[in-house]
């Protein structure tokens, strides 16, 4: 078992490798002067030269590299070109509400993607897996931002439920909070629930096909006990897997709810950075969501020794 | 995950039984076909997209502006219309890059184990980063154009490719028959063309579409953040971004863009779904 | 004679795209208490959907019981509710399957797949089903139960998942335990001794028997009582030692042709010529009558009777009947 955990952390490493690498030389290799790019379009040559300076691109490759890893293994992500702040101090800053926002996403999400395609395949072929099915269909169809608005025109305009946008923190009340996080959370889930949804009826439909739920139903056991512990336990590896792989849809959407709702988060730090060309940033930010990725992937990979006892460590 | 077997060899695609088998493809088929016919006549009947009128902004939906105006008084079916250029370019012409980049990488990895190992470590790393983020960092460094977008979303969505026809190489070179006519010395060139390139077909066709549709998608929220083709460009993205500021007196300008940018990608995923269960059925069942 | 289970008519119907299989149809048949019962049949004859349909377990979105009374104990299980059935299954009637190798659940202990099912009909405590459990395998002769309970399925080789299986069908004492081909996908030797202990533990529980097989090889030795089944239909009935002194329908007389002996010198196996008929039409006359050597055109044309042939030998044939 530790052997098992200590292989797959190892497999991590050339992974984040690759990634630290990509983002190093997409800045130097880019076409064009991307320091040229950065600075703006009527920006004076000295301009240029200073934003060069800054990003260490007018020295040689192997020192910028070396400078940058050495800042990398001491949590340094680099310096804003605009604020001259630390990277990652912006990061930890906007840190709260992107936490809580995928967080509850995420719960809620699971919390009810699991039980529908449960449900739908347990029913299949009838009205609620019909209804579930067509509901997920649409679901992965919907773009996240104009769903978003299409929340908001309802829920936000027209019936003044909640806030139309904005953030407020925990530290302001729960409710202020909660009620900021609900439209949010539904643009940013529907998508990844839509998908949980369909692996996990499919994943379902596959299991109750086997020849022990036959004879879990000759036991007589419950319904409840056969879907649920018999059937679900032995159709949860590609439900995992599939739960890591929608992680990258969350980080995406994150980028994009953050801006539809004006939510103070890292996805509103990606894009203003973008629209700023602030490069350190904007690489920092894409070291952060790949190791967030990583690190997630990981614990899934770990989490199906515990969830099969036939993978062998 | 699962690893790909048996029947493999044996099956041949066929258009037409397709079709006839599976509503969902015919579905998303023949909406797909007419989104793209009104992106190639539809501009032909419409007026100008960029054409400003300030008196007439904002405008509801009615007789005269279909689908409203915009803040600038233009006229968002025109735009609408236009868009569906972009959306559409991108998806297809991001679906065709990224097969042949896909193809013959993955061919390439499946026969030459050597290779294999550093390129599959490239594409994890790859994959880690989530697509928008990869797009929106090599936009960051380069000056916004269709071209830079299309190449953008190219390379997040080659490794989803690559894995795929790598896969579907690895269990054909397993089979028997692959191995015997190794043994007698047929020509590698000649076993790729003959034996492995039509298997890998069907699982390619179905991961395509998908990726066309993530393309699709990935374009417009690129053009919805401001980094996607320039906003002078009516595409889906670019008339939400700009639909914004306005978006609580003028929500036409978001909702019915979005609307068809919905209608177009689910389309094209119902294409998939169907090519999938009809193309790939243990594909279908993992997914 | 105290029957505990009496099939009486039994049709179970599949819906398929060629149409309705009849499965089974029109098959009566009686355990007494504490007897060993085989059923005999080629595959596809319909003695699986036979086991099934007594469980009442036929997948209700392609399968049902069309008409027929099958009573246990008196009671009429046909008309018995979903619930009680389940208070049933497991409790008064156990089975077990072919394939001990898909039959557990691979992602749960062997223990609390035994223990679970104790718990569930005995109303017992987590700790004495456990206990149970533990008393099961030994009962069961699995070496190390104590060890054992805590293993999955894929640490036991076939032999002993079968075992456990038996010791999961007798862990509530039932009644009846219905085994569905459970030597089949074992080795020779293997099969010996599973079949050995499933006929020691029916002498020490009383548990009856119904025991589904291709093989009659496999009933010779442990049946009391044979019924052959040819294509849903019972075509002949017989206590074990009647049946192979003096087989009377053409049916049995060739599946016997098909068992390898090494009494005789005959070099090559015979087999039955030709296919089991398609269910998907109603068969008219006798179902054996394509392949039978002996068939006339009365067979074809009209079913066979069935006929006591004395001392509990009956059987559904012209050749035989006067």
């Amino acid at each position: 078992m530790t052997s098992y955990i200590v292989r797959r952390l190892f497999a991590v490493v050339p992974v984040m490798v690759v990634v630290a690498l990509f983002v190093f030389f997409l800045l130097r290799f880019a076409p064009g002067d991307p320091a040229a790019i950065i600075a703006g379009d009527d920006a004076t040559s000295e301009a240029i030269a200073a934003v060069r300076a800054k990003l260490g691109l007018d020295r040689p490759v192997v020192e910028q590299f070396a400078v940058w890893v050495w800042g990398l293994a001491h949590g340094d992500l680099g310096v804003s070109i605009f604020s001259n702040l630390a990277v990652t101090r912006l990061i930890a800053q906007r840190l709260e509400p992107t936490l809580a926002l995928t967080l509850s996403t995420l719960i809620v999400t699971i919390a009810l993607a699991i039980p529908i395609g449960v449900v739908a395949a347990w029913k299949a072929r009838k009205l609620v897996d019909r209804l579930a099915m067509g509901f997920a269909v649409l679901g992965f169809a919907m773009p996240v931002f104009v769903l978003a608005y299409v929340l908001i025109y309802f829920f936000a305009v027209r019936w003044q439920l909640l806030p139309v946008q904005g953030y407020s923190p925990v530290a302001e009340g729960l409710w202020p909070f909660a009620q900021s996080l609900i439209l949010p959370s539904v643009a940013l889930g529907v998508t990844y629930m839509a998908l949980i949804a369909r692996i996990t009826r499919a994943s379902m439909l596959e299991v109750l096909q086997q020849d022990y739920i036959r004879t879990a139903n000759a036991k007589g056991l419950a319904t409840d006990r056969v879907l649920l512990l018999h059937a679900l336990k032995n159709a949860a590896v590609p439900i995992v897997t599939v739960i890591g792989i929608g992680i990258a849809l969350l980080i995406s959407g994150v980028v994009i709810t953050e801006t539809v709702f004006n939510i103070p988060g890292l996805g509103r730090l990606t894009v203003d950075a973008v629209l700023k060309r602030d490069y350190p940033i904007v690489q920092g930010l894409i070291l952060v969501f790949a190791a967030v990725k990583v690190v997630i992937n990981l614990l899934i990979d770990i989490s199906y020794a515990f969830l099969d006892p036939r993978i062998r460590y | 995950m699962v690893a790909i077997t048996d029947d493999l060899p044996t099956r041949r695609f066929s258009l037409a039984t397709a079709i006839r088998r599976n509503p969902t493809i015919t579905f998303g088929a023949v909406l797909l076909i007419l989104l793209i016919a009104i992106a190639i006549v539809g501009p032909s009947f419409v007026g100008d997209p960029l054409k400003i009128a300030p008196v007439y902004r904002l405008r509801p939906p009615s007789e005269r502006w279909w689908f409203g105006t915009d803040q600038f008084g233009r006229d968002l079916f025109t735009r609408t219309i236009y868009g569906s250029r972009v959306s559409l370019i991108v998806g297809l012409s991001v679906a065709v890059t990224a097969s042949v980049l896909g193809l013959a990488m993955g061919l390439l990895c499946g026969y030459f184990r050597a290779l294999d190992a550093i390129v599959m470590r490239v594409m994890d790393g790859v994959m880690a980063i989530p697509s928008i983020l990869l797009a929106i960092a090599l936009i960051t460094l380069t000056r916004p154009g269709l071209g830079i977008v299309i190449v953008a979303i190219v390379i997040p969505e080659v490794p989803r490719i690559v894995r795929v026809v790598r896969s579907v190489v690895l269990a054909i070179r397993a089979q028997p028959y692959i191995e015997s006519a190794i043994a007698g010395g047929t020509r590698h060139v000649k076993l790729l063309w003959r034996h492995v390139l039509p298997n890998t077909l069907a699982p390619l066709i179905v991961q395509a579409t998908y990726v066309c549709a993530s393309a699709m998608l990935i374009e417009a929220s690129l053009g919805f953040l401001g980094a996607g083709v320039p906003p002078e460009v009516p595409s889906w993205g670019n008339i939400i971004a700009q639909g914004r500021t306005f978006f609580q007196i003028a929500p036409w300008s978001i909702l019915i863009p979005g609307g068809f940018l919905a209608l177009t990608v689910l389309a094209v995923n119902l294409l998939g779904d169907g090519l999938r269960d009809r193309l790939d059925p243990r594909l279908a069942r993992r997914l | 004679m105290s029957g505990i289970l009496e099939v009486r008519d039994l049709h179970t119907q599949f819906d398929t795209l060629d149409g309705v299989v009849r499965a089974v149809d029109g098959l009566s048949f009686d355990l007494d208490r504490g007897e060993t019962l085989g059923i005999v049949g080629e595959s596809g004859c319909g003695k699986s959907v036979t086991a099934l349909s007594i469980l009442r377990l036929i997948p209700p979105e392609t399968g049902r019981i069309a008409s027929g009374s099958i009573r246990f104990e008196g009671e009429e299980l046909t008309r018995l509710s979903e619930e009680a059935m389940k208070r049933l299954r497991g409790h008064r009637i156990s089975m077990i399957f072919q394939e001990p190798m898909t039959s557990l659940n691979p992602v749960l202990t062997v223990g609390t797949q035994i223990a679970e099912n104790v718990t569930r009909h005995l109303g017992v405590s987590k700790r004495a089903a456990r206990e149970r459990a533990h008393e099961m395998l030994d009962l069961v002769r699995i070496a190390d139960a104590r060890r054992r309970l805590d293993e999955y399925p894929h640490q036991l080789s076939g032999g002993m998942r079968q075992r456990v299986m038996i010791a999961m069908a007798l862990s509530c004492d039932p009644q009846v335990l219905i085994a569905d081909e459970p030597t089949t996908a074992l080795d020779v030797t293997i099969q010996a001794q599973i079949l050995d202990l499933m006929l020691d533990l029916k002498e020490k529980t009383g548990t009856a028997i119904v025991l589904i097989t291709h093989d009659l090889g496999v009933v010779a030795e442990t049946a009391q009582r044979v019924v052959v089944m040819y294509a849903g239909r019972r075509v002949e009935e017989a206590p074990v030692e009647a049946l192979f002194d003096n087989p009377l329908h053409p049916y049995t007389r060739g599946l016997m042709a098909a068992i390898p002996r090494l009494d005789t010198d005959a070099t090559r196996l015979q087999e039955i010529p030709g296919m089991v008929p398609l269910l998907t039409r109603p068969i008219v006359g006798c179902a054996f009558a394509a392949r039978c050597p002996l068939a006339t055109d009365r067979c074809r044309a009209e079913a066979p009777p069935v006929v006591d042939a004395g001392g509990g030998h009956t059987v559904a044939c012209w050749e035989v009947t006067p």
